[in-house]
């Protein structure tokens, strides 16, 4: 009888499962994997060191086949990203960036190509649309998602915060310093433009995303350079 | 141990009378007490045969001669700052990654063809380390530089360690390193997983590296 990952899961050995290819923390800019034969998604180049046996294969279009391909080839979304499997452990990093890890339970990880590292090879990747919200961000309209059972790691510039939004509390960020979210949760687009901003007197704030909801949202303490810090 | 940290992007050093210092020129941020800095016009220790040495190895830095007694803060360019003491083995490091180091360490520059051969040479210049590199021997610690963080990799006999070029930031101890390829198909027709080299560090000792790819 084969087995299949998602029935393990289900099954008394998802602990077992989940620890497969370990992820942790070595200080806040390096990610370590320790592998055991099973493998790991990462982004090109990021590897930095690692011990025992590894091999690097190159996945076109985010290993996602060729209709993920095309559609990240049209969205944007490129995202070059390698398959590192081996025994041993890996360490990651991407220029000095800090790294968060993120635990998916079944949820969906809303994130930008560039600010993911690596996830567990069992997580499925895919893009979506985020309209207004994503020009705003000065990402482009579509963003990557990454669901299933497993973790990944997200980089951000400076230590991220993560913010918890409930339905009593919705929550405000500013789209150059948004980096993910998961959970249940829905976002619209605000803008504070006045006469006062086209007059030049605007504070540098006059766009931001509302998420409202059940979910985390994870927020950097920079931010990137936006068409809405700019007014 | 004349260097403590005083945060991970600065470090203090102690000035006594009689112990010299070595600094890159230029990364002093403050000092306290009589302290005299000196610019080092051979680049380190050793007489004028070592200087031309350095200066044709290409592994000449400006450095400086810190003497007096006080207390000296060290810092440049905003970069990771972490403090290696050596036992009476030799730390091999790029000299622009040299921060500060006590006097009573033994300043050299190794030929990368010693230990490897050609192969040697091929890996000097793909990690852009160019053809020497320098060493540092005896007892007493360093102050090195890292953009991001650093971590300490031991390397053991059964477990070799594979190093991306251009994160790798110093190693110590009884180690060789050769240039290993992981070249395929892939990597001619461009669609390379960006690792195709690695520098593969056997034997005993302890490899530094940097939390990211890009050089000083």
């Amino acid at each position: 009888m084969r087995l299949h990952p998602q029935d393990l899961l289900a099954g008394p050995c998802a602990r077992y499962l989940h620890s497969v290819a370990m992820f942790r923390l070595q200080g806040s800019k390096v990610l370590a994997v320790d592998m055991t034969g099973d493998a790991v998604k990462a982004k090109n180049g990021s590897m930095v060191a690692y011990d025992g046996q590894m091999t690097f294969k190159k996945m076109s279009g985010g290993g996602e086949g060729i209709r993920g391909m095309v559609t990240r080839r049209i969205t944007g979304e490129q995202m070059t990203v390698m398959e590192v499997s081996g025994h041993g452990t890996c360490w990651f990093a991407d220029r000095a960036s800090e790294i968060n890890l993120v635990g998916l339970q079944g949820d969906k990880l809303y994130v930008e190509s560039s600010n993911l590292l690596a996830t567990d090879a069992g997580l499925r990747t895919g893009t979506s649309f985020t309209g207004l919200r994503g020009a705003s961000q000065g990402n482009g309209l579509f963003t990557t998602t990454v669901e299933g059972h497993g973790q990944a790691a997200i980089m951000s510039d400076g230590p991220a915060v993560v913010l918890r939004v409930s339905r009593q509390y919705p929550l405000t960020v500013d789209p150059g310093a948004y980096i993910a979210h998961q959970g249940n949760l829905s976002q619209s687009f605000q803008s504070g433009v006045t006469f006062r901003t086209f007059m030049g007197e605007g504070g540098g704030e006059a766009f931001q995303i509302r998420f409202e909801g059940d979910g985390l949202v994870y927020v950097q303490p920079s931010e990137r350079n936006t068409i809405a810090g700019d007014v | 141990m004349p260097f403590s940290e005083i945060n991970s992007k600065m470090v203090e050093a102690t000035v006594l009378p009689g112990q010299r210092l070595f600094s890159q020129r230029g990364a002093m941020l403050a000092y306290r007490g009589e302290v005299s800095f000196t610019p080092n016009l051979q680049g380190g220790q050793g007489g004028v045969m070592s200087m031309i040495g350095r200066r044709v190895a290409n592994e000449d830095t400006p450095l400086m001669t810190v003497e007096g007694s006080g207390t000296v803060l060290f810092g440049h360019g905003g970069h990771h700052v972490q403090i290696i003491n050596l036992t009476g083995d030799t730390l091999y490091v790029e000299a622009d990654r040299l921060l500060a180091f006590e006097g009573t360490l033994q300043q050299g520059t190794m030929f990368m063809g010693s230990q490897g051969g050609v192969m040697g040479m091929v890996r000097g210049q793909i990690s852009g380390q160019g053809l020497f590199t320098t060493t540092l021997k005896g007892h007493g610690s360093v102050a090195v530089m890292a953009h991001g963080g650093v971590f300490e990799v031991p390397v053991t006999p059964q477990r070799p360690v594979h190093v991306d070029p251009q994160a790798y930031v110093a190693h110590h101890g009884d180690v060789r390193n050769k240039l290993s390829t992981a070249l395929g198909w892939r990597d001619m027709v461009g669609r390379g997983s960006g690792e195709a080299f690695q520098l593969e560090l056997s034997g005993n000792g302890v490899v530094y590296v940097q939390a990211s790819e890009e050089k000083l």
